[in-house]
């Protein structure tokens, strides 16, 4: 009898707990693990490594963040959505040193698509999405990616919202009168005026999304952007130590659809403790590839970023290795 | 075989199941429970349990109005109380008298100027920021008062530029408190930077504000100016109080007029509060009070002895409430002939007194100043 009893309530237990984590398995199932290999029509064509990654965690890794909208105004003629990833980063990460570099790819950087023709960098993704972006990626300078992790827009203002905001110091005020209002707006073409104030504040999602994204008032335009992103990253990552696993259900039903990923639920579990052993910002280094690393250029009518390839490709294997 | 249930035993599995049941669901409470996202929720200063506060913060002197998620509260001997109710409310300035506040509502596509009386009844609307054509909207922020309650110093990002739209600044404008109808101009900031900020009248004619700019390498700093002129051309009459390296912002001056404290960054991701000497046209070697806790809109105590600040004070971050005593006699090495050759903060003779965190689990609106009235 006394058997019964307590193999009831460790069922009921598991259940309850199951009931709790399912909205997290259901997400982890559907979000982790994309593997669809890209091939590019390359003399030297491959199929992207982070399709087959195998081990994230245990050695030095490459992960390539892609940050976008997914909404109609990206609606192809037969009506399926494609995405233009207006963030690019490209992070590495050493488990033996605790050190990592974060690399912002320009979004107008004009390299080889997986489709074959040229064009800026955000529009990779048209072609095979975020693996095509991730073969791109890999192809224009020559190197791995072990994986790529793909966030939509709502899905960074819910996520920053859940987490209670990011603290970030704005370096300058964020004046945009041509901000746009696709977010909330039923109009995807919408406009907003934008004012983020400088100095130490506290970000909702809905506003640090305004900080990142807005580039019109910054002379540096995407560059600046670059910057306020990882920032944010960072910000957003100091905050992710709080985050325990009685969360992931909640983070799960947040993200709804708007978080991929590469990476398995194992190699995720790999990254956890390793995320907690980056505590100090100067353990992460970050790059933008300023002048006279690209130099801006008309190319098909289109404002674009040339890259000096024979400044860029040295630099990123410093930090990144080679392919 | 089959046994046949007695009505006890039938009971007793009726319990069991229940007992399961709801462990099952206890379980799944508790889980719910103890999310991290719990510990993140502020409270308003005007929740129940945050009303009154013994302590330290019921000891400061005056009147503190902070601005909280749209709504502005004042603060006064440990009580908060509110003054006007969330809608965009923000930065609010006392008038030298304080009987009035400056107060910024803030909307979609523009914000406004108010002048409202210390119990947050609206008096007067001092701007009228909202258009029907979209890019005629304007922003109006940081309204401050001079000593002599004349005059309103504020931004603006009036006039547009019409050449080139995406270069939206703010500009430092002035206006007589009892005549809206007469704004003057008072800088033409470097494009694509955001603009200049946070005005500080000295006098109607003398102003500190933060003047944004670009190095030769491309990357914005921002550096406290003092001008006695107008500038409507570009040519920036006065002088800078610090170098562009130091990255400093927010000035508030101490109410003799002797101590000015900023927020400097020093081009990094965190900010320190530091306080400097002021004859009136240049600053003495600063001290660095409070360091590596992102303060932000430091105000002076109406006696001088200290300043309030705001810096993440919970898990969240959000923004709290902190006192800072400011050491008697600050550093007084000799002032500099101008702000660029400004030495860097050096470590103080003596540590300097530690921060008090006044509040723990409120939201105040970091980019919004302090006032601070006797």
């Amino acid at each position: 009898m006394v058997a019964i009893v307590l193999v009831g309530l460790v069922v009921s237990c598991l259940g309850g707990a199951l009931a709790y984590f399912a909205p997290a398995l259901a997400l982890a199932y559907r979000a982790t693990g994309r593997t669809a290999a890209v091939s590019l029509p390359h003399p030297a064509g491959r199929a992207s490594s982070a399709a087959t990654a195998t081990t994230v965690g245990d050695r030095a890794f490459t992960v390539l963040l892609l940050g976008s909208d997914d909404d109609q105004k990206f609606a192809n003629a037969n009506g399926s959505k494609t995405i233009v990833t207006q963030s690019m980063i490209l992070v590495r990460v050493d488990p033996v040193t605790r050190r990592a570099v974060m690399l912002s790819i320009p979004r107008d950087l004009w390299i080889q698509l997986p489709n074959g023709a040229y064009g800026k960098a955000d529009q990779a993704s048209e072609f095979g999405g975020p693996p095509g972006a991730t073969a791109a990626v890999e192809q224009a300078f020559d190197i791995k990616i072990d994986a790529w992790v793909w966030v939509g827009l709502t899905g960074l203002i819910r996520l920053i919202d859940y987490m209670g905001g990011v603290d970030v110091v704005t370096s300058q005020p964020v004046m945009d009168d041509y901000y746009p209002a696709d977010v909330d707006s039923k109009d995807p073409y919408a406009y907003e005026r934008v004012a983020v104030l400088p100095g130490p504040q506290h970000l909702n999602g809905h506003d640090a999304l305004q900080y990142v994204r807005s580039r019109h008032g910054d002379l540096q335009g995407d560059f600046g952007r670059s910057e306020r992103q990882q920032q944010v990253l960072m910000a957003l990552k100091a905050k992710a130590r709080y985050i325990k696993p009685e969360d992931l259900p909640n983070l799960a039903s947040t993200f709804n659809g708007e978080l991929q990923t590469s990476m398995s639920l194992t190699q995720i579990r790999g990254l956890l403790p390793l995320a907690q052993a980056f505590d100090n910002p100067d353990q992460i280094q970050h790059l933008v590839l300023l002048p006279p690393y690209t130099t801006s250029r008309t190319i098909d009518g289109q404002d674009a970023l040339v890259g000096n390839w024979s400044l860029i490709l040295p630099l990123v294997h410093q930090y990144f290795g080679y392919a | 075989m089959t046994r046949r249930l007695s009505a006890g035993r039938i009971a007793i599995l009726v319990v069991l199941l229940l007992a399961d049941a709801l462990t099952g669901f206890e379980v799944y409470r508790y889980l719910g429970a103890h999310t991290a996202a719990r510990l993140f929720q502020p409270q308003k200063p005007t929740d129940p349990g945050q009303q009154h506060h013994s302590g330290p913060i019921a000891e400061l002197p005056g009147t503190l109005y902070l601005a909280s998620e749209g709504a502005i509260y004042r603060l006064r001997h440990g009580d908060f109380g509110l003054v006007l109710p969330a809608g965009g409310w923000t930065q609010p300035a006392v008038t030298p008298d304080g009987r009035s506040l400056i107060v910024v509502k803030r909307q979609f596509a523009f914000s406004d100027l108010y002048l409202v009386s210390s119990g947050g009844q609206i008096q007067a609307q001092l701007t009228n920021d909202a258009s029907k054509r979209y890019e005629f909207n304007d922003w109006a922020f940081y309204p401050r008062v001079t000593p002599d309650g004349g005059t309103l110093f504020f931004d603006w990002d009036r006039p547009k530029d019409l050449q080139a739209t995406y270069n939206v600044t703010l500009k430092v404008w002035s206006m007589p408190l009892g005549n809206p109808n007469a704004p003057r101009r008072w800088t033409t900031p470097v494009a694509y930077t955001g603009g200049d900020v946070q005005p500080l009248p000295l006098s109607p004619t003398e102003l500190i504000y933060t003047r944004y700019f670009r190095d030769q390498q491309g990357n914005v700093h921002s550096e406290l100016w003092l001008t006695s002129r107008p500038d409507l051309t570009g040519l920036l009459p006065g002088h800078a109080l610090t170098a562009p390296e130091d990255d400093c912002s927010q000035a508030a001056l101490s109410p003799d007029g002797k101590r000015l404290a900023m927020i400097c960054t020093h081009g990094g991701q965190t900010t320190s509060l530091e306080v400097a000497s002021f004859d009136g046209t240049a600053l003495g070697p600063p001290l660095t009070l409070v360091g590596t806790m992102q303060a932000a809109e430091p105000a002076w105590a109406p006696d001088g002895s200290g300043l309030v600040f705001l810096a993440p004070g919970n898990l969240a971050g959000d923004f709290q409430l902190f006192w800072v005593r400011v050491p008697v006699g600050p550093p007084s090495g000799a002032t500099t002939p101008s702000g660029p050759a400004r030495a860097r903060p050096g470590p103080s003779p003596s540590p300097p007194p530690a921060p008090v965190q006044l509040t723990t689990n409120l939201d105040f609106d970091a980019t919004s100043p302090i006032a601070w009235h006797a």
